[in-house]
């Protein structure tokens, strides 16, 4: 049931941003609100407040997307929260990008990194992935400061980890 | 001769010597010296004669006249009583005899035979006591030398118990010792090895701090695009 609706809420996201003619860019954004909201526990447990007004809450995401993302985003977003089901929109935001990837025969790799990557890196990037599993893979950038330096990249339950914060724990481990 | 002629003779000759000793004076016992001499008086003025005149010629009448008064003061017999007194006497002793032997002795004798019959009975008493006494002596000192048997065997068992005792508490403080001291060394050992293992960590959390402090200042855009392709690189190398 549970994953019935988070199916129907991907689809309806997926329906907006192909209606909005901007796929991609609506993906990428709700991608990134996504991480910001798991890495955030006062941000998620304020729009998953019901006891809230809808107001407030949709004031929150208006005062966090409204500048930054595009209308469908912050649209989308707002209307989730205002169903009450904030908690829920993290995962509804992963179904909603892993089926855009499997439309496209892709699996999504999830890449943290502590800068962005250019275009040319990212298309590298899933080349190198392809050569290495076989598996055509769509990359989403999570820019994330701790990974310091390299990339890790999350296919799945596979994960590729060639940070410069493995590395330092590796070498932590050394020593002791 | 029997005991009780004995008594009888006894008391027998007690008594006339009693009788002989309380006799008084033949003379006393018929006139006195005061009629012994009134007497005289009257038998001299009898004579026509008279004291006075007896005193007034003086001479060998005089002499004579006194030698008869000296005669009035004369003693008795010292030793044969007068006849009533014998007379009263031997009544009197008869009569006592007489009261003694069907009285008195029978009375004295029942008396002496209770005393002997209590004395023998007292020493039979006490000889029967002397006996009990030594037996209950005798069994005190069977008692006594088993109860120094019983305690010297609870002494030799106490003992025996003692040994056990405190070879018993030596074998476990010997025990307990050699388990304080190999939780001791384990102690010690555990705290040396926490002790390096803390001082590696700290060691590794300053160098990796040190390092981590160094990669962050050099890791400008260049390097860490540099980073990324030297990871794309060998992900794509691991096909």
């Amino acid at each position: 049931m549970a994953n019935d609706r988070l199916g129907g809420y991907a689809d309806a996201f997926l329906a907006v941003a192909a209606a909005e003619g901007s796929p991609d860019t609506v993906e990428d954004e709700l991608f990134r609100f996504a991480e910001a909201l798991r890495g955030s526990e006062s941000l998620m447990a304020t729009l998953s407040d019901r006891q809230l007004p809808v107001e407030r809450r949709q004031a929150v995401v208006e005062d966090l997307l409204g500048a930054k993302a595009s209308p469908a985003t912050t649209a989308l977003v707002s209307m989730v929260v205002a169903t009450g089901r904030g908690s829920d929109l993290p995962a509804i935001i992963d179904e909603t990008v892993a089926r855009s990837a499997a439309g496209r025969n892709r699996a999504l790799a999830r890449v943290r990194s502590a800068v962005e990557l250019s275009d040319d890196q990212k298309t590298r990037l899933a080349a190198a992935i392809k050569s290495s599993t076989g598996t055509d893979v769509e990359i989403r950038v999570v820019i994330d400061e701790s990974v310091m330096g390299g990339l890790v990249t999350e296919i799945g339950d596979d994960v590729i980890d060639g940070s410069v914060r493995r590395r330092m724990a590796q070498l932590r481990e050394n020593f002791t | 001769m029997t005991r009780r002629f004995r008594h009888i003779a006894g008391v027998l000759g007690f008594i006339t010597i009693l009788v002989v000793a309380s006799a008084a004076p033949a003379g006393a016992s018929e006139e006195t010296i005061g009629s012994c001499v009134v007497e005289k008086i009257a038998e001299l003025e009898a004579a026509g004669g008279s004291l006075h005149a007896l005193e007034e010629h003086g001479g060998e009448e005089l002499v004579a006249f006194e030698e008869e008064l000296e005669g009035c003061v004369e003693s008795p017999s010292a030793i044969i009583p007068a006849i009533d007194e014998i007379i009263w006497g031997g009544g009197a002793f008869l009569v006592l005899f007489f009261f003694m032997a069907t009285k008195g002795f029978p009375a004295v004798k029942g008396a002496m035979d209770a005393r002997a019959e209590k004395i023998a009975s007292d020493l039979d008493e006490a000889e029967q006591a002397k006996v009990d006494a030594t037996k209950i002596k005798a069994d005190h000192a069977a008692e006594l030398a088993g109860a120094k048997t019983e305690a010297a065997g609870i002494i030799d068992a106490a003992r025996v118990q003692a040994d056990e005792l405190k070879s018993e508490l030596a074998a476990r403080a010997e025990t307990d010792i050699a388990e304080m001291r190999a939780r001791a060394e384990a102690d010690i050992e555990s705290s040396r090895a926490q002790a390096i293992t803390d001082l590696r960590s700290e060691v590794s959390e300053i160098a990796v701090g040190a390092a981590e402090a160094v990669i962050k200042a050099n890791l400008d855009r260049n390097a860490q695009s540099a980073l990324v392709d030297a990871y794309i690189d060998e992900v794509a190398g691991r096909g």
